[in-house]
């Protein structure tokens, strides 16, 4: 355990130092992920699918905030439908409107959550998203969520029955536009892993903040198993097609998933947990006082043994620049105060 | 000579200028009462905007139904249940716009205002400066 906080010192301090690069680096990964999975899924516009779109994007989007990315995202997503059918275009900005005008108005910072939703369902494990949202956040994440799984299931529906969808000729746009809107609201797959979601964030978090031991460890897995006992349980009684391997699968690494932020942002010893009872004159206080672990990581110092005489010139020339332009700059002064 | 204490106080107000600057000093122009209500009246503008969307939308997936078979009865019961789901969105949407903005116009105040003391705290260290090289 000690070499693991070790590591996770190490870790800090490297984040501290390349923080900039590491950020930009995971919008990176992210952008092409995301505009990789989307062109990938539904890349009915060939110009706009061309990987050169995908990384061009990306590298345009890791230089701009994360909403640029959501706005992108959306954009690429209504420009495939578009070339596939204006019905279902049509449709889909007024569900992403809906989306902006409820929520998204209030929170822009937060609107890259529906992507991580969105992302998390394209790559076949949904149950991570209850845990890591209802861990991280508060209840508002819901929505979302919510947002983020009404967006997959929409792109998914649209791959799916592309074929069908595009042969729709113009006489059949105002048929097209209503059975795409009763398809996509209608979907009962959809509905169900919305209702999952929203009972495992829930779960999570209340869990999460109650002062029980280990909560962080018994939060996530009970989100877990309630996500895949509601997903399977829905699955079985409206007799839909949502595959068991997947939904396990996901679970399994939403645990995993609630140990590694539990050891990354919620280190403590619960050991060495103090139960303290004191009184004012208004309250009785229960104080429950859970101490953090912390391991300061070990600096490495290089010590010579021998004096390099080839560098003792420039050594010197060094040695009298800084001195003086510590001297000029005042630091010197400072220094031995 | 280096001052540190200038020198974290400029880098305070650079964090500040970049992270909020633009759009607290904007929040601020205007009184909490205001602007507190000028976003709850455009708040609710767009929420009317999105509820006739949001209608459309239904409108279009079950209208059918609805329509099937329709008596005045019915539809003015239809009627009445839509415009008390448009109530009921607009009294929740107001309530919370309005607290929403009023906080935020707290908390840009809030900024504002320890950006303005840290800037004359430098001025002041400045005129201090100044004087003593005089």
């Amino acid at each position: 355990m000690s070499t693991l906080l070790v590591w996770r010192e190490k870790l800090q301090r490297l984040y501290a130092s390349y923080s900039i690069y590491i950020l930009k680096g995971i919008q990176f990964m992210l952008g092409l992920l995301l505009f990789g999975l989307i062109n990938y899924n539904i890349g009915f516009m060939k110009m706009a699918s061309s990987v050169i779109c995908t990384i061009g994007l990306a590298v345009i989007c890791t230089f701009l905030p994360m909403i640029v990315m959501v706005m992108a995202a959306t954009v690429l997503i209504l420009v495939h439908f578009y070339a596939l059918s204006l019905p279902i275009a049509i449709v889909s900005a007024i569900i992403f409107l809906l989306m902006y005008i409820f929520y998204f108005r209030f929170t822009p910072k937060k609107a890259w959550l529906v992507l991580a939703a969105a992302l998390a369902f394209g790559l076949k494990i949904p149950f991570v998203i209850p845990v890591a949202f209802g861990l991280m956040g508060t209840p508002v994440w819901i929505v979302p969520a919510v947002c983020g799984v009404i967006s997959y299931y929409m792109v998914d529906f649209v791959k799916r029955s592309a074929t069908a969808l595009k042969s729709a000729d113009a006489d059949g746009i105002a048929a097209n536009l209503t059975s795409f809107t009763k398809q996509v609201l209608g979907s009962k797959e959809m509905w169900l892993m919305i209702m999952a979601v929203v009972i495992g964030i829930l779960v999570v978090n209340v869990v999460r903040s109650r002062a029980v031991s280990n909560a962080w460890k018994v939060a996530s897995v009970s989100g877990s198993v309630v996500c895949l006992i509601v997903a399977a349980a829905g699955n079985m009684i409206l007799e839909g097609n949502i595959s068991y391997v997947s939904i396990v699968g996901s679970a399994a690494l939403g645990i995993v998933l609630g140990l590694v932020l539990e050891f990354l942002f919620f280190s403590v010893d619960y050991s060495r947990t103090e139960n303290i009872q004191f009184e004012d004159d208004e309250y009785y206080y229960y104080v429950k006082a859970v101490p953090k672990v912390g391991v300061s990581a070990p600096k490495k110092q290089v010590k010579h043994i021998t004096e390099d005489t080839g560098n003792k010139n420039r050594n010197t020339e060094d040695i009298l620049l800084t001195r003086s332009l510590s001297k000029e700059l005042g630091i010197d002064k400072e220094k031995h105060k | 000579m280096l001052d540190k204490r200038k020198i974290r106080l400029m880098t305070k107000a650079a964090i500040y200028e970049k992270e909020y600057g633009e759009e607290d000093l904007k929040i601020t122009s205007y009184y909490k009462k205001d602007y507190a209500s000028l976003n709850t009246w455009v708040t609710l503008i767009w929420i009317t905007a999105g509820y006739v969307l949001l209608g459309g939308i239904l409108f279009l997936c079950f209208g059918e139904a609805l329509l099937e078979g329709a008596t005045i009865m019915r539809l003015v019961f239809l009627g009445a249940v839509a415009l008390a789901l448009y109530l009921v969105l607009v009294i929740f949407y107001g309530i919370g716009a309005g607290n929403f903005y009023s906080k935020k116009h707290i908390r840009a105040k809030q900024r504002v205002k320890k950006y303005l003391r840290d800037i004359s705290r430098l001025e002041k260290m400045s005129k201090k400066k100044e004087i003593y090289r005089s």
